[in-house]
C-alpha cells in the first residue's frame, strides 16, 4: 500500500499524465477535424468524394491503430517525412479518430428530422445557414454521449503510443517496473491515474449534457451564451401595436373580403374580382415522375393574387408533391413555374440553380409554407422558430425580428407560449406556430399541405380557425390542400378537385362542393362528406 | 539480447586475493561517489584516453552533436530507469554510451522501444545508434551494421526448485512454456529444439513472446511459463528480486556478442565509434564499468565489426 501511493506521488508518473493528455488531445482534435471532412465528404453525395472518404474509412476503421503508430513513426521517415514521437502518435491517433468521428458527426447530422430541414429550406435557408442554425445544434446534442465515448477510447489508446516512444504513462510505468521490480504497485497507481482522467472526461460530458439540456432554464448555466439558445432580446411589445391582426399579419391591397357567411352573390362577385388580377402563381405543362411513377402529367394551374385554392384530392393525387413544386422543395421533370411572373428554378441564362441560388430565390420570391407535420425546429423556443428565420434569411435586426415573432404569437393566440419548446406545446399549438412562421416574412403566396391531417380531432378546430381568419383577412394568396370539405367551402374561393396527377374539376368553391359535375369528384365528396368526424371551424 | 555473466562484485571480492580487496574497495567507493554525484557515466569521462583528442580532430563532424540512442530500458544493470530517479537512465551500456560521445564530442539522448523496435528505430533514422544489449547476429547484421564490445552469456530462469528441471537450450525444455522478449535470439534456439523434442516423443518447447522483461519475468511468477532464458544478469537480477520464488537453473554460452548498432549508410560514424570503443578498452574503461555494474570483466570483447551486404 505505501509502494503505491509513492508510486501514485511520483513526480516522474504524474509528468507522464501530461505527454497522455498531449497525445489524446492531438488525435482527438485531428480526429475532429479528419471525421469533419470525412463526414462532410460522404454527405456531399459525390460519387469520387464519397467513394475516398468510404475507402479511407475501410483503411483507417479496419486496421490496428498500433500498425498506424508503427507506420507514422517508422515509415514515413523513408519518405522524408521524420516526425517526432508525439507528432506521430498525435498524427496515427487523429488518422484512426477520424472514421469513427466522422460516424458519430454523420449519425448526429442524419438524426435530424427531414421534416425540419425541409421547413428550413421552405424559408429560404442556404444550405449553411441549415447547418449552422438547425442541423449542427441538434446534432452536437445528440452526439455528445458518443464523443464521449469516443474521447475515453482515445485516451485509453494513446497508451499505444508507448510503442513509439512516447514518454507517457504507460511507457514510464514499464520501464519504472522493469527497474524497480514493483510490478503492481506501479500498474495500479497507473491505472488509478488513467481512472481518474477518463473519469474527469466522463464529468465533462455530463457537465455538456447538462449545458445542452433545453429543458433547463436558459439562464442556467452557460447555455445561454451558447449561439442558438437567443437570450430574449430586450423588446417591449406595446400592446397597442398588435391590437388589430389585420394590421400585423395582412397589409394588402383590398379585395372584397370574404365573409364567413358572405351572400351567394358576394361571393361571386368576388369570384369575378379575383379573375381580374395578376397571375400569383402559374403552373404550366408540369410533369414529376419519382422513378418510374408519375405523379403529375401536364398539370396546369393558375391562381390569382388574393385567390385562396383548396386542393381536394385522395391520397397519391399528387397534392402534396404540387405544392413542394411550388416551393421548389422538389426538383420537377418537366414544365414550368412562375411566382409573379418569374420563373422557379433557373437563372437568368437558362441553367438550372444551385442549391444556394435556390434558397436566396425562395426567400426572395415570397412564398411561405405550412406543413402537415408542422416540422417546427425543436431545438428553439415557439418565439425563435419565428424571430431566428427572419434574422438569418431577411437580415432582420434581432429586436426588430423578436417584435415580429411576438406580434404574430399574440396574433395566432400564443404570445403566452413564446418562449415554450415545440416539444411542450400541443399539436394545434405547433401548427399554429408553424402558420405564424411562415407568414413572419411577409409571403406573397402561402402554401398549407394539409395542415390539419395530424392532428387529434380536438385540435383541428383551432387551427382551422386560424387559416380562415387569414382568409378572412384578405389578400394573401394561399393553396392549401385539405380533407376538410366544410372548410374548404367556408374559406376557399376556388376547389381544385385532383385525381392521379391532374386536375378533374375546378370552380368556385361552393359550386363544386354541392354541386359536383366529375363522376370522381362525387364519388370523393360522397365518401368524404359521409365522415362524421368532418369537423368545423365554427 | 543481453549478456554476461555470474553475479559480480561481491562474488568476485569474497573470491578475490586478499592483496587485492583494498583495491576493490576503493575503486568501489569511487563508483559509488560518482554513482551518487551524476547517477551517470561521468566518472569515466574523467579518465578520458588520450586518443579521444585525435580523434575528435579526425571526426569533427560529429563534435557538439546531439544523437539519440534506442534502447530496449527494461534490462537493470545494463539499461533501465534509475528506480531512484526515473528522470535518468543508468547501467553500463548507458555509461558506455556516455564514454563514447564524451570521446567524440557528442552528446546522447535516449529513446526508448520494445526490444524488436530497436533496429526497426535506427533505420527509419529516429534514433542514431543502438546501444542496448543486443546480440549482433549475422541476421540482424542486415539491418545495422554492428560494432562487438563484450561476449554473451544466458541464464536460465525458472520458479524455485526447478520444477521441470530444465538444464538450458537442449531437449529438457520439451514439453514446457518458454517466456520470451519478442526478437530475441532465444527464441529461434528454442523452436530449433523441436525435431529432437518430436524423436524423444515429446510436444516441442511453446515459446510466449511478450514486450520486455518485466512481463517475461511476471509470466514465471504467475505460474504461465516454466522458463525465461537471457542474460545471465538479467536472471541475477530478477533471483535475486524474487529471491523466494525465482531461481537460476544454469548459464548458457551463446556463439554471439553484443554489438553497439549503427546506421548501415554511415561508415564514418561507425569507423568513429568504433575507434572510440578501441581507445576506451585500451584505457581500462570499459572493465572498470563491468566491475561497477558487477558484470565482470570476462565479458569484455575485443571491437571487431558485424556487417552483412
Amino acid at each position: 500500500m505505501n509502494l503505491f501511493l509513492h508510486y501514485l506521488a511520483m513526480p516522474y508518473l504524474l509528468k507522464g499524465i501530461g505527454f497522455t493528455i498531449a497525445v489524446t488531445l492531438l488525435g482527438l482534435a485531428g480526429g475532429l477535424v479528419v471525421g469533419l471532412v470525412l463526414a462532410s465528404m460522404q454527405l456531399s453525395r459525390v460519387g469520387p468524394l464519397a467513394l475516398f472518404a468510404r475507402g479511407y474509412t475501410v483503411i483507417f476503421r479496419g486496421t490496428p491503430l498500433i500498425l498506424q503508430l508503427v507506420f507514422a513513426y517508422d515509415a514515413l521517415p523513408h519518405i522524408g517525412l521524420k516526425l517526432s514521437a508525439i507528432s506521430a502518435a498525435g498524427l496515427a491517433l487523429a488518422a484512426n479518430e477520424g472514421p469513427f468521428i466522422a460516424e458519430i458527426l454523420r449519425a448526429g447530422v442524419l438524426g435530424v428530422d427531414r421534416g425540419q430541414l425541409l421547413a428550413g429550406q421552405a424559408l429560404g435557408m442556404t444550405p449553411t445557414v441549415l447547418m449552422r442554425r438547425i442541423i449542427a445544434p441538434q446534432a452536437i446534442r445528440m452526439i455528445v454521449p458518443a464523443l464521449g465515448n469516443e474521447s475515453v477510447s482515445a485516451l485509453k489508446n494513446s497508451s499505444l503510443a508507448s510503442v513509439i516512444a512516447v514518454d507517457e504513462l504507460t511507457l514510464r510505468s514499464t520501464q519504472l517496473a522493469s527497474s524497480t521490480f514493483d510490478f503492481f504497485s506501479i500498474f495500479f497507481a497507473s491505472g488509478l491515474m488513467y481512472l481518474l482522467l477518463t473519469g474527469a472526461i466522463a464529468a465533462i460530458q455530463l457537465i455538456a449534457e447538462a449545458a445542452l439540456d433545453l429543458d433547463r432554464p436558459a439562464s442556467e448555466r452557460f447555455a445561454r451564451l451558447l449561439p442558438w439558445r437567443r437570450a430574449s432580446v430586450a423588446v417591449s411589445t406595446p400592446r397597442a401595436s398588435v391590437a388589430s391582426p389585420s394590421d400585423a399579419l395582412f397589409e394588402r391591397e383590398p379585395l372584397p373580403a370574404l365573409r364567413k357567411h358572405d351572400k351567394p352573390q358576394d361571393r361571386s362577385r368576388r369570384y369575378a374580382e379575383l379573375a381580374k388580377q395578376r397571375a400569383a402563381v402559374q403552373v404550366t405543362g408540369l410533369c414529376k415522375r419519382y422513378g418510374g411513377q408519375t405523379v403529375l402529367e401536364g398539370f396546369d394551374l393558375t391562381v390569382r393574387a388574393g385567390e385562396v385554392v383548396a386542393l381536394l384530392g385522395p391520397s397519391g393525387s399528387g397534392k402534396s408533391t404540387l405544392l413542394r413544386c411550388i416551393n421548389h422543395l422538389e426538383q420537377w421533370n418537366g414544365g414550368e413555374i412562375r411566382i409573379d411572373g418569374q420563373r422557379l428554378g433557373f437563372r437568368v441564362d437558362g441553367r438550372p440553380m444551385t442549391q444556394h441560388e435556390i434558397a436566396n430565390e425562395r426567400a426572395s420570391a415570397g412564398v411561405g409554407m405550412v406543413f402537415q407535420h408542422f416540422n417546427l425546429f425543436s431545438h428553439l423556443t415557439a418565439c425563435e422558430n419565428i424571430a431566428g428565420p427572419l434574422r438569418w434569411v431577411h437580415g432582420m435586426a434581432p429586436a426588430d425580428a423578436e417584435r415580429r415573432a411576438r406580434e404574430l404569437l399574440e396574433s395566432v393566440g400564443l404570445s403566452h407560449r413564446a418562449d415554450a419548446l415545440p416539444r411542450h406545446l400541443s399539436g394545434g399549438q405547433q401548427q399554429r406556430v408553424a402558420i405564424a412562421r411562415a407568414l413572419a416574412p411577409r409571403p406573397r403566396v402561402l402554401l398549407l399541405d394539409e395542415p390539419t391531417s395530424a392532428l387529434d380531432p380536438e385540435l383541428v378546430g383551432e387551427v382551422l380557425e386560424v387559416i380562415q381568419r387569414l382568409a378572412i383577412e384578405g389578400g394573401l394568396t394561399m393553396l392549401i390542400s385539405t380533407h376538410q370539405l366544410r372548410f374548404a367551402d367556408e374559406v376557399a374561393d376556388r376547389v381544385v378537385f385532383m385525381s392521379g396527377g391532374a386536375v378533374v374539376e375546378e370552380g368556385p368553391a361552393h359550386e363544386i362542393l354541392t354541386h359536383p359535375r366529375h363522376p370522381l369528384t362525387m364519388r370523393f365528396l360522397s365518401v368524404m362528406g359521409a365522415d362524421s368526424r368532418l369537423p368545423v371551424a365554427s | 539480447m543481453h549478456t554476461n555473466l555470474v553475479d559480480h562484485g561481491h562474488g568476485l571480492r569474497h573470491a578475490g586475493a586478499a592483496s587485492r580487496r583494498w583495491h576493490e574497495l576503493l575503486l568501489g567507493a569511487i563508483c559509488l561517489l560518482a554513482l551518487l554525484i551524476s547517477g551517470h557515466a561521468k566518472a569515466a569521462a574523467a579518465a578520458m584516453p588520450a586518443e579521444c583528442k585525435a580523434l575528435q580532430a579526425k571526426y569533427p563532424q560529429f563534435k557538439g552533436k546531439s544523437f539519440v540512442n534506442a534502447i530496449n530500458p527494461h534490462t537493470p544493470g545494463y539499461e533501465a530507469l534509475d528506480p531512484n530517479d526515473p528522470s535518468k537512465y543508468v547501467g553500463f551500456d548507458i555509461d558506455l554510451g556516455e564514454t563514447i560521445g564524451d570521446c567524440l564530442g557528442f552528446t546522447m539522448t535516449y529513446r526508448p522501444v520494445t526490444f524488436a523496435a530497436l533496429l526497426t528505430t535506427l533505420q527509419s533514422g529516429q534514433a542514431d545508434i543502438v546501444i542496448s544489449d543486443i546480440y549482433a547476429t549475422e541476421e540482424r547484421a542486415k539491418a545495422a551494421d554492428f560494432i562487438t564490445y563484450s561476449k554473451v552469456f544466458d541464464g536460465v530462469l525458472v520458479a524455485k526448485g526447478n520444477p521441470k528441471k530444465i538444464t538450458g537450450i537442449n531437449p529438457t525444455m520439451c514439453d514446457t512454456t518458454a517466456a520470451e522478449n519478442t526478437g530475441y535470439v532465444e527464441v529461434p534456439l528454442i523452436q530449433n529444439l523441436a525435431p529432437a523434442c518430436k524423436s524423444a516423443s515429446k510436444q516441442e518447447a511453446a515459446v510466449q513472446l511478450y514486450d520486455n522483461n518485466a512481463n517475461c519475468i511476471q509470466a514465471i511468477l504467475s505460474g504461465r511459463a516454466d522458463t525465461y532464458v537471457n542474460d545471465v544478469n538479467t536472471v541475477d537480477q530478477a533471483v535475486k528480486a524474487y529471491p523466494d520464488q525465482l531461481e537460476k537453473a544454469t548459464a548458457v554460452t551463446l556463439p554471439y556478442s553484443v554489438g553497439i548498432g549503427v546506421p548501415k549508410d554511415k561508415p564514418e560514424f561507425r569507423a568513429a565509434v568504433m575507434a572510440a570503443l578501441v581507445a576506451i578498452q585500451k584505457a581500462g574503461i570499459q572493465t572498470d564499468l563491468l566491475k561497477k555494474w558487477s558484470l565482470g570483466a570476462e565479458n569484455l570483447e575485443t571491437p571487431k565489426l558485424i556487417v552483412s551486404n
